[in-house]
């Protein structure tokens, strides 16, 4: 995204203009980098820590399993100590995973099973993880319509909290779910498609593993294809006004606002029979890594950090990439964070980000990680953000050794004043009433759960209070 | 893991022309390519630890583009490794800099983390 030699020799060159007073020492409080602490490794009965990626949810389970059949694992739900929580690659940031009952993990449970090549559909098992779908369907010459934006997590937790990829005219990956095999609480194994079972298969195709377990899922997916993916930088504010024209030009489309610099990048991907040119070493983690050292030495004088950054920002060429979509679309991101995400509709999306921007920008200046924005296309799953309407994503995010309570102050009120719906594994503080009222087949899809899991077996202690009213 | 100390190191000495930023010279040090194509091919001997080691660190340890130390890359294990392994089994277990917790296997147990671990810094079996 930047070029780490001319970020430097711009912070360099800001650096010495304001001598040692912005060097460090004035840093301010919140900008500071504190390892959470850790946990103890296990809890006074021996159980093993769970933590999940960015490490602010924890539990102790007294049981853990990773099933190796979709038979065992229907025979472990009827006994296992509940809440059953099943998890991936513990990607979410809400409480969805932590249970002091069994913990599943769909490892074993992964692959495809098989597919259909004149219909391009895929059957796959859910314990799957992304970046390993995207070249397994790439063997078989398909690839999934959306692609997300980390390739880490399992495909059953990304299906089970609707996530999604990038693109005015892409569904969420659910809305590439054409059927699934759920194992319900009483370790019956249903199938639920448009036309078998259709109220468990819109209730529970986003059903945060509250539904049951589903193992399998069938993907209409399409011919693998090579794509063009550009990065290129621009003013921040004439990005936000393009956007719309961006959406309907390509197929992906996606906006990387940098905080504090006035720039924002701009990433678009469409179909290509160019030669292959490889997407090279990784440098957006670097980049993200620079802007933390311009916060670091420049945070408190934020006037400072948008000049070193222009003078940064000004020579970086377009990045250009041509390979296959998976290739490019997912992302390692090792530099982990706490996020939050909201789905907007289309037309308050960009107001939102404007607010957003310009409230982070006057008061936390500890913040350097970019704001993404995204598009998603409606889909018909009763719990998908997405359900009956065309969306654009506005995420936050916090590196994970800051503070986030400013996603709750600041960036939170912002989203829901413009009607938007939380990413259902991204930070929220929203409950079952709130919920109900953002979604209007929310207490539809309630009763089918309650049908399938009256004991409550698959319901920790936030999902009581986000599911229950 | 993340690679921020180095990164620092590495900024403070452009910026700021601090001497005596120059990391030590590794004797194990190997091309990049020679260190890819190892650790993606890297797997466990015995079935059952390759299918966690496959399932969960090889998408991290197996690529270096992920910043994770690549398996078998003793120039990048060896320093980590001698912290001895509880240090190293207590940072997989509770995450620490860009690991995240329980290197996100989630079927593993502390001895599969202990052999996983012992197996991507090219440890004896019995090393500990």
């Amino acid at each position: 995204m930047l070029s780490r030699r001319t970020l430097l020799l711009a912070a360099g060159t800001a650096s010495v203009a304001t001598a040692a007073a912005a060097a460090g020492d004035v840093a301010v409080e919140r900008s500071r980098d504190v390892e959470p602490a850790a946990p103890p490794q296990t809890d006074a009965r021996g159980n093993l820590l769970w933590r999940n990626w960015s490490g602010i949810q924890t539990a102790y389970p007294a049981q853990r399993a990773a099933p190796e059949s979709e038979e065992a694992l229907a025979a472990l739900v009827k006994g296992a100590p509940a809440p059953i929580r099943a998890v991936g690659a513990g990607h979410s940031f809400t409480g969805l995973v932590p249970t002091p009952g069994t913990l599943v993990s769909l490892d074993n449970l992964a692959g495809i099973t098989s597919h259909d090549d004149g219909a391009l559909r895929a059957t796959v098992r859910t314990g799957t993880r992304l970046g390993a779908l995207g070249e397994a369907l790439a063997g078989i010459g398909q690839e999934m319509f959306a692609q997300p934006d980390i390739n880490k997590q399992s495909l059953g937790g990304a299906l089970g909290t609707g996530t999604h990829g990038t693109g005015a005219m892409q569904p969420a990956l659910h809305g590439g779910v054409i059927s699934f095999r759920l194992v319900t609480a009483n370790g019956d194994i249903v199938t639920a498609s448009a036309d078998q079972n259709a109220d468990i298969f819109h209730a529970a195709r986003v059903g945060l593993g509250a539904f049951g377990i589903i193992t399998e899922v069938t993907l209409q997916n399409r011919k693998l294809s090579r794509i063009r993916k550009q990065l290129v930088l621009r003013p921040t504010q004439d990005v936000l006004d393009d956007w719309p024209a961006l959406k309907a030009a390509h197929r992906t489309a996606e906006i990387y606002i940098i905080p504090f610099t006035g720039t924002s990048a701009v990433i678009t991907s469409d179909p290509s029979s160019d030669p292959v040119q490889p997407r090279g070493p990784d440098a957006e983690n670097q980049a993200v890594l620079d802007l933390k050292y311009l916060r670091d030495v420049l945070g408190p004088i934020p006037a400072l950090r948008r000049i070193a950054a222009k003078l940064a920002l000004a020579t970086n060429p377009p990045q250009i990439a041509v390979d296959d979509g998976w290739k490019l679309l997912s992302n390692e991101r090792p530099l982990r964070f706490n996020e939050m995400e909201y789905h907007l509709p289309a037309e308050t999306q960009i107001e939102a980000a404007r607010e957003i921007l310009a409230v982070v920008e006057a008061k936390r200046p500890d913040v350097f990680f970019p704001f993404e924005l995204r598009c998603i296309a409606a889909d018909e799953s009763w719990l998908s953000p997405f359900y009956q309407r065309a969306s654009g994503s506005v995420a936050v995010h916090a590196y994970y050794q800051n503070d986030y309570g400013f996603l709750f102050e600041l960036v939170e009120p912002i989203l829901r004043r413009h009607g938007g719906r939380p990413h259902w594994g991204k930070l929220n503080s929203l409950r079952a009433a709130d919920f109900a009222a953002l979604y209007p087949r929310f207490r539809d899809a309630m009763q089918v759960r309650q049908q399938l899991d009256p004991g409550q077996k698959f319901l920790n202690a936030y999902l009581k209070e986000v599911v229950l009213s | 893991m993340v690679k921020r100390p180095i990164a620092s190191c590495a900024v403070l000495c452009a910026v700021f022309g601090l001497a005596g930023c120059k990391r030590a010279p590794s004797a194990r040090a190997e091309p990049p390519e020679v260190v890819a194509a190892r650790a993606a091919s890297m797997l466990p001997h015995d079935a059952r630890l390759a299918g966690l080691y496959r399932a969960s660190c090889q998408n991290c340890h197996g690529n270096p583009q992920s910043g994770a130390p690549p398996a078998g890359y003793h120039a990048a294990w060896d320093p980590r490794w001698s912290q001895g392994l509880p240090v190293l089994l207590s940072h997989t277990i509770g995450g620490y800099n860009g690991m995240p917790a329980g290197g996100q296997c989630f079927a593993c147990t502390q001895d599969d983390y202990r052999a996983l671990i012992r197996f991507m810094a090219g440890a004896p079996a019995d090393a500990h």
